[in-house]
């Protein structure tokens, strides 16, 4: 039996048992202490992350993190990915992924009511196989969430060689619950019966969870790891346990995912000091051959685990089998704290809860990589900036991705009011009047250079994009993806990404409520180990009954255009630097820690002033492409004069394309333009008019008496919008 | 050797003990429901009828199997692949 335990723990746990440990037993402390489940490498690490937080109900290491929204109802968050399962079977693996985080929302007791999923794939622009999986990725979430009926909202893309072979798949889900209808896994108690519910088990994604703790190779063994995805039974297991919890039938429930069985069962004893006993001979299966170990690790999709009160019984089978769905009574809760797998009367498995769920903690060292330390000449500043603007408006990092959201239904529930693409993050309506503004955000290019600024930045752009919507950040949840933690400059940006989370966390009072790890990510030709990639999911608050909710494009001729914040020559990672001239390395843009705070709560209180037409915050591609996308988006023209940006540079690459955090270009009223400016300067924000909405249908731009930029907003909008669509063959 | 027609069947269907939610949908909620309880399992795949000219079967059978490996008409993480002589197309 091919065992992923390292010789350290295969003698720990001999020791802690001091007997012969059966194949069975070897198999669950297999799947329950890979990195996928116990976060062996990461867990000490994770502890700096602030988790506390006036909304905070429930924070990390449950299935979903649990923020108080008020009038007793709760939103849920979590994030997942399937990067391992997409690599070899994009459609499925992607798909399955989404089916995955929609049950961790679920466990909980909330219904999912919005997905969103940052993606990263190789250079598409070169290679075909790139192309392949982002296509089949794309066509997976679709019809996964499209069948299910889940709006997916939102997303992110980006695109590096590193991820060639390696793509990221995440997925994130937002759930609606009530605050005391919550399903708490604590709650399971002694009697009550188990019930494994939905699609069959069978072997399909046997070792899921330990294929994940490892890097990917060609392996044919590997290869039988692909699961079938089955939306409309997910569809049915959504509908079947929302009502089985409303009937206040469920004690607690976990949804199969890594590690199948063999996590799921004590996952879900644990947290309530219980114990289990389960005889597999019971479990509903899909080929009569499968072996104990199988049926105990197998992640066969749509399963979840019931704990059911056992005078409700006969209730929940009559749900289950209105639903058609399969099921089966498995076993039940015990005080004893130990997990007992039987098979008919033969005693398999008797294993000590904590000793399956407590993995011994892994110390890693960390190294800082010495080429960081190699300082590069930058490149020179160009002077054909209309082409370049054009060519950055057309790589695909900074192009329309509605050939990718305009395959995913981002409106069914009816919830969604602003919609992607649209504004720079989405927006749904909450049942008790409230809204809530969901975004999600990551750049590997200023991670590989500095992962802590990188870490930072991320989290820093995705609270501007719910600013931008005027909604407060109120928590987060991140997907932290790297290569082997055992490589020692790997784990050094490992540590990091986690201190730059939690720096601007504790900067601007953001709870962490949940993530996900995700080691072992790399090149399976090189070996090279992805650009570190932490992904943030932010949800914000619009506190406000009556908004007004609009997005980015400019809205009327004459408008006042105005920046908020500075610009700093921080090209390092930057589109420009990477598009125009191939070069990766320079100042990564950092964030003004201090003032943070400050600056979002002030784009929030500005976005409801009157006269505020549209606001956007400034990020990849920097000002110049902030500028395009309000002008491709609203379809008219604007005049600006550099001069007037606020900056610490006056080279023209820089101000144009630094991307440097906190800033924001405001379309405001030109009556309105000397109270807003006044109320931002009060606060210590550097603001600036740099110019104006023009009917012209041109973008332009002047400094130095010259004009730089003189481009027609059809044409921008050309390039903008046809560059994914022709990579991917749909224009030809 | 003159070269003939030759009907390819190309059969892809999800790896053995792969699910199959298309095919446990039509065994459950329409065979079984609607009485035919003896039948043990549903399984559902393509077929691809190929006509191509070869100098033999043999020969016939060999392209369309090169054809499906290398076009990936098939993902053999997810499917297998079956590739036989059809019935005759003279």
């Amino acid at each position: 039996m091919f065992l992923s335990l390292t010789r350290d723990e295969k003698a720990l746990v001999q020791r802690q048992l001091g007997r012969k440990v059966t194949p069975l037993e070897w198999s669950i402390i297999d799947a329950e202490w890979s990195e996928h489940c116990s976060y062996k490498s990461s867990k000490s690490l994770l502890k700096e992350l602030p988790t506390k937080g006036a909304r905070v109900l429930l924070g990390p290491g449950f299935d979903a993190g649990v923020l108080d929204v008020g009038d007793g109802y709760v939103v849920t968050i979590h994030v997942e990915s399937h990067n391992h399962p997409s690599a070899i079977d994009p459609y499925g693996g992607a798909a399955t992924g989404v089916g995955g985080v929609l049950r961790d929302i679920l466990s909980i007791g909330s219904r999912p009511i919005a997905l969103l999923d940052p993606l990263r794939f190789g250079d598409v622009t070169k290679s075909g196989h790139s192309r392949w999986l982002m296509k089949n990725v794309i066509r997976g979430i679709a019809e996964y969430g499209n069948c299910v009926g889940i709006p997916t909202v939102g997303g992110e893309i980006e695109f590096d060689s590193s991820f060639e072979s390696n793509c990221l798949v995440d997925v994130a889900c937002v759930g609606l619950g009530q605050a005391d209808t919550l399903v708490y896994s604590q709650n399971g108690r002694p009697g009550d019966q188990l019930m494994l519910v939905g699609g069959s088990t069978g072997r399909d994604g046997i070792r899921g969870a330990t294929f994940a703790s490892r890097n990917l190779t060609g392996n044919e063994k590997d290869r039988a790891a692909v699961q079938v995805p089955d939306p409309f039974t997910e569809k049915l297991i959504i509908e079947a346990t929302l009502e089985a919890k409303e009937a206040g039938a469920l004690r607690a429930m976990k949804d199969l995912g890594g590690g199948g069985l063999a996590c799921a069962v004590p996952e879900a004893v644990s947290s309530g000091n219980c114990g289990a006993d389960i005889d597999l001979s019971l479990v509903h299966v899909r080929e009569s051959d499968l072996i104990a170990e199988e049926v105990m690790a197998s992640e066969s999709q749509e399963r979840m685990l019931y704990v059911v009160d056992p005078k409700r019984t006969r209730h929940v089978e009559q749900i289950l089998q209105r639903y058609g769905l399969p099921y089966s009574t498995i076993g039940h809760v015990i005080k004893q704290k130990v997990i007992k797998v039987r098979k008919s009367e033969k005693l398999l498995a008797n294993l000590p809860v904590d000793l399956v769920v407590q993995a011994p903690l892994l110390q890693r060292r960390s190294l800082k990589p010495k080429s960081r330390r190699v300082q590069l000449d930058p490149p020179r500043s160009p002077t054909n900036m209309g082409e370049i603007v054009l060519q950055l408006l057309a790589s695909p990092s900074i192009a329309s991705k509605s050939w990718v959201y305009g395959q995913y239904d981002h409106e069914v529930g009816v919830r969604t009011i602003l919609k992607p693409g649209a504004a720079d993050a989405s927006v749904l309506r909450l049942p008790n009047g409230k809204f809530l503004a969901l975004t999600c955000d990551g750049n590997s290019k200023h991670c590989s250079i500095s992962p802590g600024l990188g870490a930072e930045g991320s989290l820093a752009e995705a609270c501007r994009n719910l600013a931008c919507v005027g909604a407060l950040p109120i928590g987060m949840v991140d997907h932290l993806q790297f290569g082997d933690p055992g490589d020692h400059e790997v784990f050094w940006s490992f540590q990091q990404t986690v201190r730059g989370l939690s720096r601007y966390c504790r900067a601007i009072d953001l709870p962490c409520v949940g993530g996900k790890v995700s080691f072992y990510n790399e090149d399976s030709d090189t070996k090279i180990a992805i650009k570190p990639s932490p992904v943030v999911v932010v949800v914000g608050l619009i506190d406000n009954k009556a908004p007004k909710l609009f997005g980015f494009g400019l809205k009327e001729v004459g408008d006042a255009l105005i920046i908020v914040g500075s610009t700093a020559p921080e090209l390092g990672g930057s589109e420009y630097y990477e598009q125009i001239h191939g070069f990766s390395g320079g100042k990564v843009p950092k964030v003004d820690l201090r003032n943070e705070r400050k600056r979002i709560e002030n784009i929030v209180k500005i976005y409801r002033e009157p006269g505020i037409k549209s606001v956007h915050d400034c990020s990849k591609g920097g000002l110049i492409v902030t500028l395009a996308e309000m002008c491709i988006e609203g379809g008219l023209g604007a005049s600006v004069e550099a001069e007037q940006i606020p900056a610490k540079t006056r080279q023209i690459d820089e101000l144009l394309f630094s991307e440097s955090h906190g800033r924001f270009i405001l379309e405001v009223n030109r009556k309105m333009v000397k109270k807003i400016m006044k109320s931002l300067e009060d606060q210590g924000l550097p603001v600036a008019c740099i110019g104006q909405v023009d009917d012209g249908s041109h973008l332009r731009l002047k400094y130095g008496g010259k004009t730089l930029v003189d481009l027609s907003v059809p044409e921008m909008k050309q390039r903008w919008a046809e560059a994914i669509p022709r990579l991917m063959g749909d224009i030809v | 050797m003159a070269s003939s027609d030759y009907l390819i069947d190309v059969v892809i269907e999800g790896k053995p003990g792969a699910r199959d939610p298309e095919g446990e949908v039509i065994q459950r909620d329409l065979i079984w429901k609607n009485g035919f309880e003896s039948v043990k399992s549903v399984r559902v795949a393509k077929l691809l009828k190929i006509v191509i000219q070869a100098k033999s079967a043999k020969e016939a059978k060999m392209i369309v199997q090169r054809l499906c490996d290398e076009l990936r008409i098939f993902n053999p993480a997810a499917h297998s692949v079956h590739v036989a002589l059809g019935k005759s197309q003279d």
